[in-house]
C-alpha cells in the first residue's frame, strides 16, 4: 500500500480551475518528482497536501488512514507531512536554532525553553546538511540566501516527517549545497520516508527521482518511471509542444561595435549590513548589440554588481562610462537617466507592485509617456494590451492585479516594464529563475530581439546551459571579482564552472 | 492603468479574481457611502424637524472642516505607506503662531497666516527628513514631534490667544450659500487633492511607493524626496486647518488639535485607506470624515450620552476593516 494516495483531487479558485481531478500516489522510500510549467497546478497540489488549501473534491489517504482531513498546516504536520516552501518562511532577526524549531523548541518544566538541547539538536541537523561551519546561534539575517534556504530545509527535517515535500529547493543553492541536499534526500529515502520533489531543473530529476509525475494545466499527463523516460519526453508532456531548449546563438554581429557600457576598476563601499567592501576592482565592457552573460555561483557578487551599477549600492572606487563618457550614477533615477535598466531577480520584493494592475506595473518606470501632468490611464491600458499580445502574458486584461498571475507571467510583466522604458543597456538578473520551460524560451527570444535592436544586454545567470545559449561573451565572477572572461562560442559548462568555483570559499559569511 | 479611473486606490487585493456570477464586490469606500446614506435617510424621516434643519446641517459640516483638512494630508501619507501622529499638535501650533504674530508681534494678518503655514511646513519637513533621510520609523518620529509641537504650542499660546483681529476672524466666519468659509475651503482642498492624487503622474507615485517601496526606488522614483514632500504637505494642511479654525472661533488655542490626528486616521481608514499603504482616495477620506461627523450628530440628536461616541465610532472602525478583510479572504 502506498504511503500517500490522492484520488481525483479538484480545486478551483474564483474564475479558474487549478486542478482538474488529479490522482497519484507516493510510496514510502521513494523520491517522486513533480514537473510542469508554472501555473500547471504543482504548488496548489502541494499546498493541499500541506493543509494550506482544502480540495473542492477528491480524497487523500495517508499512512494507512483513508480520507484524511488536512484542515490546516498544523493538521498536516501532526500526520507527518512536512514541506520546504519555495518562498522562505523564516524569521530574520532570530537565531538559526530558533528558526529551525519555531514554536516547537524543546522545553523543560513550566515550558521553559531548554536552550542547550535546542542548540545541540540544531547542531546535529546542520551537520547532517553539511553546514558544519554555521553556528546555531547565528542570527538568520547574517546568512546568505542559500544559507537561509538550507535552514528552511533543516526546519522541515526537524519535524521527522513520514512525507517530505521539497518545492524548488535548489533554486538558490550552489552545486555543493545541492549535492549535500541530495545526499540528505537519498538518506531519507533509505530510511523509508516518502519524498516529493518539485524542480524546474530536469537534470536534477534524472539525478535523484524514482518516478516523475507531469502536470499540465491542472491535469495529469502521466506518472512515469524515471529510468523509462528522457528529457525530450518530459518536456513534450509538460508543454504539449516541441520546444527548442537552449539553442545556441549564431548571429553574432556585435563584435565590431564600440563599447556602449564600460566599467573600470569598480569597488564598492559595502552595503549597510555588510561593512567590508565586497566587489573589488571589476572591469568589463559590453557592446551595442551584444549579450554579455555574467555567470557565477550564488553569492559571487553578481547581483551586488548590478545594484552598484544601478546606484543602489555605494561605490568606493571605479568609473562607469557610457559611449566612452563617464556618467555619475548615485541613485536608480540617475541610472535610468543614463540609459540603464535593471530587472531584478527578486520579482516580488524589488520588481513588482503586487496589488497594482498590470498596466500600472508596466508604466511605472516611464510614467512621463502617459502625460506630463495628468495621467492617461486608458493609454496605459492600451500599451499593456500591446505587451500582453507581444509577450503572450496570460491574463484577463490590463486591469488585473499582478499578484494573481503565475510566476512566468509576473516575470513577463517585470520585463515589459523595462521594454517600455527602453534603456540602452538592460541588466536582467536571473531572468528565467522559477519560470517554466515555455516561458523561458520566450524570455530568451526577447533578449535576442533586444540585442538585435542594438541594445547592450547583460544577463546574470546561474544556469550554465542558459549562459551558453545566450552569450556572445561571458564574464565569470567569484568572491566579488571577475575571475575570467570567455568567448561565447568557445565556452563550455566545465570552463565556466572552473572559473566560478576553483579556490572558492564556502558560502558562509 | 486602474480599474475605475475615478477610484484608483480602493480596489481590494484580488478583486479581479471574482467570478462573473458573484455579487459585485464593494469597496470599503462604497460600503461606507451606502451606510452613510442609510443613516442619513433614516434620521431624515425619524427626526425630520431637528435633523433636516439647515442649522443642523450647517453645524455638521462646520464641525467636520477641521478634521477634514487633517484627513486630506493624512490620506496622502497613508497612500504612500506612511502616517503622521503629529498633525493635531501641528494644527494647534500653526494656530497659536499665527495668533501670536498678529496679536503680539504686530504682524499684518496675511503675513501672520503665511508665518503659521511656514512653521507648519517646516515641522512637516522635519518629520519627512527624519523619516526619509535618517530612516526613523514614522510612528516613532511623529510620536516624538507630536510632543515637541504640542509643547511649543503651549509655550506660545498658553491658555489661548483670544480676541483676534476682526480682519482675521471675518474670513473664518464668513458665509456663502449658507455654508461657512471653512467648509468651502475644505471642499476646494479636497477636490483639488482628490484629482491630483488620482490622476496626476506626480502624485500617482505615492501609490507605487506605498505598494512596494523598494520596487518604486528601482523604477527610478525618488522615494526620499516624495516622502519628505508628503510630510511637508501633511504639515501644511494641518497648519491650514489650525489657522482656519482659530479664525472661525476667534481664538488661537494650543489644544484644539489634541486627539484630532487619531480622528483623521480613523476617517482615512474608514474611507478605504490601509496602513499597509498603496490604497485609498481623498474622496474616500472625505466620506469617512462626513460619516464620523454625521454619527456624532445623530448620537447627540438621539440624546445618547457623549461617552457613547467613542464606543460607537470605534466599533464601526473595527467592523468596517474586519468586513473588508473577511470579504477579501472569501474571494481567495
Amino acid at each position: 500500500m502506498p504511503l500517500l494516495a490522492a484520488d481525483n483531487i479538484q480545486k478551483s479558485f474564483p474564475g479558474v480551475q487549478v486542478l482538474g481531478g488529479v490522482s497519484f500516489d507516493v510510496r514510502a522510500g521513494e523520491v517522486h518528482a513533480f514537473v510542469g510549467e508554472n501555473g500547471a497546478g504543482k504548488s496548489t497540489l502541494m499546498n493541499i497536501l500541506a493543509g494550506v488549501h482544502q480540495p473542492d473534491a477528491g480524497t487523500i489517504s495517508f499512512n494507512g488512514r483513508g480520507a484524511v482531513m488536512l484542515a490546516d498546516e498544523h493538521a498536516a504536520q501532526q500526520l507527518g507531512i512536512a514541506i520546504v516552501f519555495q518562498e522562505r518562511s523564516l524569521f530574520p532577526t532570530l537565531s538559526v536554532a530558533e528558526n529551525i524549531f519555531a514554536a516547537r523548541q524543546p522545553a523543560g518544566r513550566f515550558g521553559r525553553i531548554d536552550r542547550a538541547r535546542m542548540f545541540a539538536e540544531a547542531r546535529a541537523l546542520l551537520d547532517r546538511l553539511g553546514l558544519g561551519a554555521v553556528s546555531p546561534a547565528t542570527p538568520l539575517s547574517e546568512l546568505s540566501p542559500a544559507g537561509q534556504q538550507m535552514v528552511e530545509i533543516a526546519k522541515a527535517l526537524s519535524l521527522d516527517a513520514k512525507l517530505m515535500i521539497f518545492d524548488e529547493p535548489t533554486a538558490a543553492l550552489t552545486p555543493a549545497e545541492t549535492s549535500a541536499l541530495f545526499r540528505v534526500i537519498l538518506g531519507l529515502r533509505a530510511d523509508g520516508v516518502g519524498v516529493i520533489y518539485i524542480s524546474h531543473r530536469l537534470e536534477e530529476i534524472f539525478c535523484i527521482a524514482d518516478r516523475v509525475t507531469v502536470l499540465r494545466d491542472g491535469k495529469l499527463q502521466g506518472t512515469l518511471s524515471v529510468a523509462a523516460t528522457g528529457t525530450d519526453d518530459l518536456v513534450r508532456r509538460m508543454v504539449g509542444r516541441e520546444v527548442a531548449l537552449h539553442q545556441r546563438r549564431v548571429d553574432r554581429v556585435a563584435d565590431a561595435n564600440p563599447a556602449l557600457l564600460e566599467v573600470r576598476g569598480l569597488s564598492d563601499a559595502g552595503a549597510l549590513h555588510h561593512a567590508r567592501p565586497f566587489l573589488r576592482d571589476i572591469s568589463f565592457s559590453v557592446r551595442a548589440g551584444e549579450i554579455l552573460v555574467c555567470a557565477g555561483l550564488a553569492g559571487a557578487g553578481r547581483t551586488e554588481l548590478a545594484l552598484s551599477l544601478f546606484g543602489l549600492r555605494p561605490r568606493a572606487a571605479g568609473e562607469i562610462l557610457i559611449d566612452g563618457r563617464p556618467v555619475r550614477i548615485n541613485s536608480p533615477a540617475d541610472a535610468i537617466r543614463a540609459g540603464l535598466g535593471y530587472a531584478s531577480e527578486d520579482r516580488k520584493e524589488l520588481g513588482l507592485f503586487l496589488d497594482r494592475t498590470i498596466a500600472e506595473n508596466i508604466a511605472v518606470a516611464k510614467l512621463d509617456q502617459f502625460g506630463s501632468w495628468w495621467l492617461d490611464d486608458r493609454r496605459g491600458e492600451r500599451v499593456a494590451e500591446e505587451f500582453r499580445l507581444k509577450l503572450r502574458i496570460v491574463c484577463r486584461g490590463p486591469r488585473q492585479t499582478v499578484q494573481t498571475l503565475s510566476g512566468g507571467n509576473q516575470q513577463k510583466v517585470a520585463l515589459a516594464k523595462w521594454l517600455l522604458a527602453d534603456p540602452r543597456v538592460l541588466i536582467v538578473d536571473e531572468p528565467t529563475r522559477g519560470i517554466d520551460v515555455g516561458a523561458k524560451a520566450e524570455v530568451h527570444q526577447l533578449l535576442f530581439d533586444l540585442a538585435r535592436q542594438g541594445k547592450a544586454v547583460i544577463v546574470i545567470s546561474s544556469d550554465f546551459p542558459e549562459a551558453l545559449a545566450l552569450a556572445d561573451r561571458i564574464i565569470v565572477m567569484r568572491e566579488g571579482r571577475v575571475s575570467g572572461e570567455l568567448d561565447g562560442p568557445g565556452a563550455t559548462e566545465e570552463r565556466i564552472m572552473r572559473l566560478a568555483s576553483v579556490g572558492a570559499e564556502p558560502w558562509l559569511p | 492603468m486602474i480599474t475605475e479611473t475615478e477610484n484608483p486606490g480602493t480596489r481590494p487585493a484580488g478583486h479581479e479574481t471574482g467570478g462573473f456570477r458573484r455579487l459585485p464586490v464593494l469597496t470599503r469606500e462604497t460600503w461606507l457611502l451606502l451606510f452613510t446614506t442609510v443613516i442619513f435617510a433614516a434620521f431624515s424621516v425619524g427626526y425630520n424637524i431637528t435633523f433636516l434643519s439647515a442649522a443642523n446641517f450647517s453645524a455638521i459640516l462646520r464641525n467636520l472642516a477641521f478634521e477634514g483638512m487633517l484627513a486630506v494630508g493624512m490620506m496622502l501619507l497613508i497612500v504612500g505607506g506612511m502616517f503622521d501622529l503629529s498633525v493635531g499638535a501641528m494644527a494647534s501650533l500653526a494656530g497659536v503662531v499665527t495668533g501670536w504674530l498678529m496679536k503680539y508681534a504686530g504682524v499684518p494678518v496675511p503675513l501672520a497666516i503665511l508665518g503659521g503655514l511656514a512653521v507648519a511646513a517646516a515641522g512637516g519637513l522635519l518629520n519627512g527628513f527624519v523619516v526619509a533621510r535618517v530612516r526613523v520609523n514614522p510612528l516613532i518620529t511623529t510620536l516624538g514631534t507630536m510632543g515637541i509641537f504640542q509643547g511649543v504650542a503651549l509655550l506660545i499660546g498658553g491658555p489661548g490667544i483670544t480676541f483676534l483681529p476682526a480682519s482675521f476672524t471675518r474670513v473664518g466666519q464668513a458665509e456663502l450659500l449658507g455654508l461657512q468659509m471653512p467648509v468651502w475651503l475644505l471642499l476646494a482642498l479636497a477636490v483639488a487633492a482628490h484629482y491630483a492624487l488620482a490622476h496626476t503622474r506626480f502624485f500617482r507615485k505615492y501609490y507605487f511607493i506605498g505598494s512596494n517601496e523598494k520596487a518604486a526606488r528601482l523604477s527610478g522614483i525618488n522615494v526620499e524626496r516624495m516622502q519628505m514632500l508628503g510630510f511637508t504637505l501633511a504639515g501644511v494642511t494641518a497648519g491650514l486647518a489650525g489657522i482656519v479654525y482659530s479664525s472661525r472661533i476667534a481664538t488661537a488655542s494650543a489644544t484644539v488639535g489634541v486627539g484630532a490626528e487619531l480622528q483623521a486616521i480613523t476617517a482615512v481608514i474608514l474611507g478605504g485607506g490601509s496602513l499597509a499603504g498603496g490604497r485609498g482616495t481623498i474622496r474616500g477620506a472625505m466620506i469617512g470624515v462626513f460619516f464620523m461627523a454625521l454619527m456624532k450628530n445623530v448620537l447627540i440628536i438621539s440624546r445618547v450620552s457623549s461617552e457613547w461616541q467613542g464606543i460607537v465610532l470605534g466599533g464601526v472602525l473595527v467592523a468596517a476593516v474586519a468586513l473588508d478583510s473577511v470579504m477579501t479572504r472569501r474571494r481567495g
